[in-house]
């Protein structure tokens, strides 16, 4: 669901197509209910004017065959065809809501009448069935033919609105709100009524539109009613005096300009609903243009390999998402530089724009991200400053990436081995068939997997295999460094076991530099040389897995390990007090302030600097140079806080142990030290 | 695999029971007498006032079946549906209604695929360039256009279009299907004359369609593309034409070619006003006129087979739908 509850925004910005869609049929009602006092209505009645005159200051539209005046007729016809869609509207979704209703909540025998109805009356074709219905009528009343239409058009709304109450009934607030005693009925009214709402909007605005469209095209064929002046009669009339092959063009062109636009009002008002009620759907975004003023940032001075030996070096990244509200960093400074054969371990929280980074290193990033500074080296050469083409031809080749979600990753509808061909023939001259199927058999069975695997859909393998296809994917090409971005988090613990496994045998055989990013403190520990925090977009603390483990120095990482389990000391576990902050809102000074137990004034107001020291530890945290080490940080009620310092300097709601700040507990079988 | 096409088919033969039997039973539960009506209509036409209408019905009536129990009826609906035998026109007496029918068909069946092909190739070519965001920006001015000519009934281009071009420029014919002189021949100049007379109708439709296939195409390009194989096929450093063709373009496809089988199931039903408008002598235009002349074993006939078209289409689509996307081959 949207956020906001308003439809006529979105993310911060107007709805264009619902606004216009608003603004045309406003205009039609008002034209609808104006016009008619403004008009001698005797005009649009049979052999009131002189027929067949073409426009004329007195006829502004000219008179039809029949002696009506063009201009009133189509003025007084658009209220008569709203009526009928409006008929049509409201009992189709009456209907279909109370079908739907009953299809979700009673479910059984009642659901499987309804739905197979439903299904009946998607597979006949509407005008079809009208006509059958219609052409039995003697002098069709219109009416009751916009009420038939209603009655036939109620599939779509019961199927959606049946939907949504079985998604909405498995809600926890609603299993809460019953288990308070409340009965079917009354949940029903109070919880999932209101959510219903803008779906029912949207139904009645295709209800709407499908009742005008079937209403119009019966009296298009002949079966409407002559007393009946509509829009599509006016067609028909003009069709029967064949005012088109005459040359009549004021005849028949008025009616269906304003059908035209009764029918763009409502279609731009539905799919401005749709991009409402489903925000999900990505909407095209054209390439922002405009660029971010950025404060002076604190120089940092971070050296762990020295720059010449290292394969990878980041210096100063900056990376915005640009938001109707303006840009939004989500990496923030960010250098540090790895060597090769390197394992480098990146943590951080959700948000803490672990992903962001990772895609922008691999110069993915996709906008709304947009990466606004900084540089990349690839032994030595920057990927910020090449060509689109030079870099493709980087990728894979030198720079592999592991995905987040293999899952995911792999196109669902190409088999697996045809997928590792494309990434080897794109970097490698031609190879023929059998060394292509050689090569693809060689690199599955290095991952640990069956060669037959080549000729499997990504959907029949399991969550592992398909990790597993990924990582044959990213080492097919020997690549110096791979981007690891979470590649296990998808996965249960005893297969992200397996899998971290072979990628540190195959990192060992390919001597590749690993930046492996993820939140699960045990598993980078594990794994890692060295290990990198990352907090709200800015790397805080750097160095030797055994050095930060033992003898952190920012305060956010000493809270982190503390809030790991351990199997040898069995304690309480502790919490970080307050949530990660959202990027848009960073706090001033150094993001982590306010929750921080040692926040002096300093750090209100000041971004603290990337601090190296001789043994290469870098930090960025004010209590340095003056202290050498981190003081002992005291846990009241599994929070952490100073002695000198009340408890309610550590920050606000305090969510210990379950918050998401509480990294790694979810892998409560990992021991921390390794 | 077998058995849940085999689920999907026995709930499909329902519903298409259930819709045909509707057809059947409408008709007759609605007030009236369908033969005297069209007996009447048909004495005025042939200019005869003094008709003893009530022998006459009481004849046809006799003659259709109309006075046998109702159950007798729908078993010979369903006899006569699954023969495809109609009976007869009731104002053509004694021509079939399915010689009617046979009559229209190759006429809607033709202008309906060839505008039904080319709106579907250059509609989805052009959403598909319309959600790729490495295509010329100039395209995207085009959205609007495109709203505005999928949300606009398409038979009313159709009155715009005989204006312009058969009216205003005089350049193809207004309406029919080929010229009353014409004598069909396999050769150029017939072809030709078919042509010439299938193009502003199925123009009409083109324009429409371009439109809907165009901006369905669009959407679901976009979602596609913000998949996570998308950003994965970037990484292995493939060429963008190739992350375009292999991978957006061949997953956006599925709905479009399930919608485009859906169109083909729908293709007698679809063209009925258009046909209507332009008075091209399908199966639209036999309905319009069996409408004028109350001819209702023509208009039972004629929906009858596009209910049973129509659904058996969607059942056809639902069963071949595995073909197509590899995911549902294992699924369920």
């Amino acid at each position: 669901m949207a956020t906001s509850r308003r439809p006529w925004r979105l993310d911060g910005r107007l709805n264009p197509s619902l606004m216009w869609g608003a603004a045309v049929l406003v205009f039609m009602i008002l034209v609808s209910t104006i016009g008619p006092l403004l008009l001698r209505d005797k005009w649009a009645r049979v052999g009131a004017v002189e027929p067949n005159s073409p426009p004329t200051g007195q006829y502004v539209l000219g008179t039809d065959s029949q002696g009506r005046d063009v201009f009133t007729t189509t003025i007084l016809a658009i209220p008569a065809t709203l009526r009928l869609g409006l008929i049509a509207g409201v009992i189709s979704v009456v209907f279909g809501l109370v079908l739907g209703l009953v299809a979700g909540f009673f479910g059984g025998a009642a659901d499987w009448l309804i739905r197979t109805f439903s299904d009946v009356l998607m597979a006949i074709p509407a005008l079809a069935f009208m006509i059958l219905i219609v052409s039995r009528m003697n002098r069709p009343n219109i009416v009751i033919v916009a009420v038939i239409v209603g009655f036939l058009s109620w599939s779509g709304t019961a199927r959606g609105i049946r939907a949504m109450v079985l998604t909405i009934r498995e809600r926890s607030y609603t299993a809460v709100a019953r288990a308070n005693g409340e009965t079917e009925a009354e949940v029903l009214f109070r919880e999932v009524m209101p959510n219903l709402l803008p779906l029912m909007l949207a139904s009645f605005i295709s209800a709407v539109t499908m009742g005008i469209y079937t209403v119009m095209a019966l009296e298009v064929l002949g079966l409407g009613n002559n007393a009946i002046p509509t829009l599509g009669m006016m067609i028909f009339w003009s069709q029967r005096f064949s005012s088109v092959l005459r040359g009549m063009w004021w005849w028949w062109s008025p009616p269906i300009v304003a059908i035209g636009l009764i029918f763009i009002g409502l279609y731009l008002l539905s799919s401005g609903l749709d991009r409402f009620i489903s925000p999900a759907i990505p909407q095209f975004r054209r390439r922002s243009r405009s660029t971010l003023a950025l404060d002076p940032a604190p120089v940092g001075t971070l050296v762990l390999a020295t720059d010449a030996q290292a394969v990878l070096q980041v210096k100063n990244l900056h990376v915005v998402y640009e938001t109707p509200g303006g840009a939004v960093r989500a990496v923030s400074d960010v250098s540090f530089t790895l060597a090769p054969g390197e394992r480098m371990g990146l943590i951080g929280e959700s948000g803490s724009g672990k992903t962001t980074m990772a895609t922008a290193v691999m110069r993915l990033s996709r906008p709304p991200a947009r990466i606004v500074s900084g540089q990349i080296l690839l032994s030595g050469r920057d990927l910020l400053a090449m060509s689109e083409d030079e870099l493709r031809k980087l990728r894979l080749k030198e720079l592999a990436f592991m995905p987040q979600a293999a899952m995911n990753s792999l196109n669902p509808v190409v088999r697996v081995g045809p997928q590792i061909k494309d990434a080897i023939e794109v970097h490698e001259a031609k190879l023929t068939g059998q060394v292509l199927d050689a090569r693809v058999a060689d690199i599955l069975t290095r991952v640990g997997l069956r060669p037959e695997i080549a000729s499997r859909f990504p959907h029949q393998l399991s969550g592992g295999m398909k990790q597993r296809v990924a990582i044959a994917i990213a080492i097919v090409l020997n690549p110096k460094i791979i981007i690891a971005d979470e590649p296990t988090s998808a996965l249960d613990v005893v297969v992200q076991q397996q899998v971290m496994g072979t990628l540190s045998r195959l990192q060992r055989e390919l001597g590749a530099a690993v930046l492996l990013i993820g939140h699960d403190m045990g598993l980078i520990a594990q794994f890692a040389d060295t290990i990198g925090v990352l907090y709200a977009g800015r790397l805080v603390e750097r160095g030797r897995v055994s050095d930060v483990l033992d003898n952190p120095l920012h305060p956010y990482t000493r809270m982190l390990i503390d809030s790991l389990p351990t199997l040898d000391a069995k304690r309480e576990l502790t919490g970080i007090s307050g949530l990660p902050p959202a990027l848009a809102n960073l706090p001033p000074g150094c993001a982590f302030h306010p929750r921080c137990p040692f926040v002096h004034d300093r750090c209100r107001r000041e971004v603290p600097a990337i601090q190296s020291s001789a043994s290469g530890r870098d930090v960025a945290c004010h209590l340095y140079p003056q202290h050498t080490a981190l003081p002992p940080i005291h846990h009241i009620d599994g929070l952490a806080t100073l002695p000198q310092t009340n408890g309610a300097a550590a920050g606000p709601a305090s969510l210990s142990g379950a918050s998401s700040a509480s990294v790694g507990a979810a892998q409560p079988q990992r021991e921390v030290r390794p | 695999m077998l058995r849940y096409i085999g689920q999907r088919f026995l709930q499909y033969l329902l519903i298409i029971f259930i819709a045909n039997s509707l057809t059947f039973l409408l008709p007759r539960i609605i007030p009236g007498d369908p033969i005297r009506e069209a007996l009447q209509v048909k004495a005025a036409a042939a200019g005869r006032q003094n008709v003893d209408i009530q022998a006459w019905v009481a004849a046809y009536t006799e003659k259709f079946g109309f006075d046998q129990p109702l159950w007798k009826q729908y078993v010979n609906f369903w006899r006569d549906l699954l023969r495809l035998d109609f009976g007869y026109s009731l104002f053509d007496y004694p021509a079939t209604v399915m010689s009617k029918i046979s009559a229209a068909i190759p006429w809607t069946l033709g202008f309906m695929s060839l505008a039904i092909v080319i709106a579907f190739i250059v509609g989805t070519t052009l959403g598909a360039l319309l959600g790729w965001p490495n295509s010329p920006q100039i395209l995207q001015s085009l959205v609007p256009v495109l709203m505005v000519i999928s949300a606009i009934p398409f038979y009313l281009f159709g009155l715009a279009l005989i204006y312009i071009f058969g009216v205003e420029l005089r350049l193809l014919p207004t309406g029919g299907g080929a010229d009353p002189t014409l004598i069909m021949r396999w050769d150029l100049k017939t072809i030709g004359n078919l042509l010439e007379h299938a193009i502003l109708p199925a123009l009409a439709l083109v324009l429409y369609g371009i439109g809907s296939w165009a901006l369905g195409m669009r959407a679901t390009m976009v979602t596609v593309l913000g998949e996570d194989y998308i950003t994965f096929a970037q990484a292995k450093g493939l060429p963008d034409r190739y992350i375009f063709a292999r991978y957006g373009v061949r997953n956006a496809l599925l709905p479009q070619v399930t919608g485009l089988a859906i169109s083909f199931g729908l293709i007698l039903g679809s063209g009925v006003l258009i046909e209507s408008i332009f008075n091209y002598p399908g199966i639209g235009s036999l309905i319009f006129s069996a409408i004028n002349s109350k001819d209702y074993f023509v208009i039972n006939g004629t929906v009858a087979i596009m209910v049973f078209t129509a659904s058996t289409a969607l059942l056809i689509v639902d069963i071949l739908y595995p073909l197509i996307d590899p995911r549902i081959r294992v699924g369920k």
